[in-house]
């Protein structure tokens, strides 16, 4: 009826993660190549992976890295030869070079074009679903109803983020570890494990930063509207989980597990004062909806909300 | 022969641009580009200025760079149709689809890829020449030898910034969305065009929040103040033979949205640099250096100024948006088509 996913960066974040709320897990941390033991880099620990999550009764996507130079396109494409050889459902792609790429190589998996993969129109949709496509993850600076256009017009699934903070800068380059003092290139002692914040005090602005992307301060948050996705017969739902705790990972699928079934099912969802209070709890900077509903990505409307209705 | 291409924020900056030397000028539409509408030109401008180049043996291309929403789009092709029948000889697209849309309709037409699609590898350039780019720009910070790579595998136009960022920092534009996610506002014009008021990628001009005063902390512990996000680029110069010989073949000179005069002059400069490098081989450019030191401190004058506006800008919207939704409270919003 629906899938709801999240990402899982390494073994011992698969290990130690408790993932029954989900339908499918996005393997890898597509900024970082760097960071140890990710999936994105590492092929030899992808069978064992795939593995353990086909054994819980999920789908395996793998992630590819999102911005990756010349150089990087030798390993990437190791990588890609061991996945293709592994029984994973699909393929998360961002990069346009590693999209023809995998034509090349004759993948027959099914793509998922990534956040960083720019995707505003459908247009675009029809040129990438071309190239072996078949769910894309609209640029979070769309609508909903530019999303769903999307969908109808393509036609092509569309990954909807529900909760989690939204990517919105990627960067070949570590800005944690180009301001961390003593520090070298080459010489990563992944800081990133502890959470950076940017702060600005005019306006009250706050970013997350996990080194080579920059994440929403507030942490987006569509409880409250379950009932309208379900209505748009929107089906695939995705938790954005990277650099959260496995608390947040936990509680979080639980809790929209719970209010999709009920949406699906056509039940009332009721009185989701609570859940969203818990959700805000593990919100350090507070909830928003994204660019769902038309304003700037950081703002929080809840059931009440501003909107032009008249167009995508 | 390496093409010049210099900006057109006005009517005015180009033409001095095309008497400078450049061989083209670049021109942003009215909400088409990746700039404010005081930087871009309205149709008529651009009618008037494609045939003032044309008289001249030289060449506009037109800027549509925006990522448009997919209701937009039979408007965006009819404007190209337009500008191409009025002699426009280019077109800078970001969003891949138009670009194919583009090409199957006038494949005469030359298509310059934006700094918008964030190519990072060879393979990028590759899709792009497959769905009609005739030429690419790439990244301010690739060096001479990632260049070689992908002339070496590759059979298209190389646009290369006169400008490049010369340490780290965020990539930007083209994978940011930093300034929208602080203030954004859509509105649909009388013709049905849509507007996206502070995101640089929907033609709302990046509002900058980048520049301004951030503190960078682990924690709860700050360890960095009033330090700005992303690494300004900078006018470059030296390793220009190095790029050319790599197989760049358009130099771009940015500056859409600096002063007439500023663009003048650095079009002036480079014209004089190129023409020396023509001359002969490893030209001495030493005695450059002292110019370029002047335009590197009248650029990063005319970009604070410009920075200043712009965070104001993204300032008093993010205050206009909290007063409307302190205002109004309940509308209904329906998903379901």
């Amino acid at each position: 009826m629906f899938e709801l996913s999240t990402d899982v960066a390494s073994p011992t974040l698969l290990e130690q993660g408790d993932y029954s709320a989900y339908d499918a897990l996005y393997l890898g941390d597509f900024s970082c190549p760097n960071f140890p033991n990710n999936f994105t880099s590492n092929p030899e620990l992808l069978a064992e992976a795939v593995k353990t999550v086909h054994s819980q009764g999920k789908k395996c996507y793998l992630r590819l890295y999102a911005v990756p130079s010349n150089h990087d396109l030798t390993w990437v494409r190791s990588l890609i030869e061991a996945a293709l050889a592994l029984p994973f459902d699909g393929l998360e792609v961002h990069n346009l070079g590693l999209l023809r790429m995998l034509r090349e190589m004759g993948c027959t998996k099914p793509l998922h074009l990534g956040v960083f993969g720019n995707l505003y129109t459908d247009a675009t949709a029809r040129v990438v679903k071309e190239y072996g496509v078949t769910r894309v993850y609209p640029n979070p600076e769309l609508s909903l109803k530019e999303a769903i256009y999307i969908r109808d017009n393509t036609p092509i699934e569309v990954l909807i983020p529900v909760h989690g903070k939204i990517p919105l800068v990627i960067s070949e380059t570590c800005f944690i570890q180009e301001h961390t003092e003593g520090t070298t290139v080459g010489q990563c002692t992944f800081t990133c494990n502890e959470e950076h914040w940017l702060t600005r005090s005019e306006g009250e602005w706050s970013l997350k930063d996990t080194g080579r992307m920059t994440l929403s301060g507030s942490d987006l948050c569509m409880l409250e509207h379950v009932e309208s996705l379900a209505a748009a017969k929107l089906t695939a739902f995705y938790v954005q989980s990277h650099g959260e705790t496995a608390e947040f990972v936990s509680k979080v699928g639980s809790i929209y597990r719970q209010a999709l079934t009920r949406a699906f099912a056509g039940i009332p969802v009721g009185d989701l004062t609570s859940h969203v209070a818990e959700l805000s709890a593990l919100a350090r900077m507070g909830l928003c909806n994204g660019y769902y509903f038309e304003s700037a990505g950081r703002r929080y409307v809840g059931r009440d909300i501003v909107c032009d209705t008249g167009r995508a | 022969m390496v093409m010049m291409m210099a900006p057109g924020g006005s009517k005015q900056m180009a033409r001095m641009a095309f008497e400078e030397g450049a061989e083209a000028v670049y021109v942003g539409v009215v909400g088409w580009s990746r700039r404010g509408s005081e930087h871009e030109l309205v149709d008529e401008e651009i009618r008037e200025l494609i045939d003032y180049a044309t008289d001249r043996g030289k060449e506009v291309r037109v800027v549509v760079n925006t990522l448009p929403s997919s209701t937009e789009i039979p408007m965006f092709i009819e404007r190209i149709e337009m500008y191409a029948s009025w002699g426009a000889r280019g077109f800078m697209i970001s969003d891949i689809g138009c670009m194919r849309l583009v090409h199957e309709r006038l494949p005469n037409v030359d298509i310059h890829t934006s700094v918008g699609c964030g190519i990072s590898n060879y393979q990028d350039v590759r899709f792009l020449a497959d769905i009609g780019a005739t030429y690419v720009v790439l990244p301010y910070r690739m060096t001479p030898e990632e260049v070689a790579q992908i002339t070496a595998n590759t059979n298209v136009g190389i646009e290369f910034f006169l400008f490049k960022t010369p340490s780290g920092g965020k990539i930007c534009p083209g994978k940011c969305m930093m300034s929208s996610y602080f203030s954004y506002r859509r509105w649909l014009d009388e013709n049905g065009k849509d507007h996206f008021f502070g995101s640089a990628s929907r033609g709302g001009d990046c509002l900058r929040v980048c520049q301004s005063n951030w503190q960078f902390s682990v924690d709860d512990v700050s360890y960095q103040e009033g330090m700005s996000i992303k690494t300004n680029p900078s006018l470059w110069l030296e390793e220009l033979p190095a790029y050319l010989a790599a197989g760049v073949n358009c130099l771009k000179v940015p500056g859409r949205d600096r002063s007439d005069e500023l663009v003048r002059d650095l079009v002036r400069f480079y014209r004089r640099v190129l023409d020396t490098i023509a001359e002969k081989d490893n030209p001495d450019l030493s005695r450059f250096r002292p110019e370029l030191e002047s335009f590197r401190q009248r650029w990063s004058t005319e970009r604070s100024n410009r920075d200043r506006r712009l965070i104001g800008e993204a300032e008093r919207e993010a205050l206009r948006a909290a007063r409307a939704a302190a205002r109004n409270t309940t509308t209904n919003f329906e998903l379901s088509r």
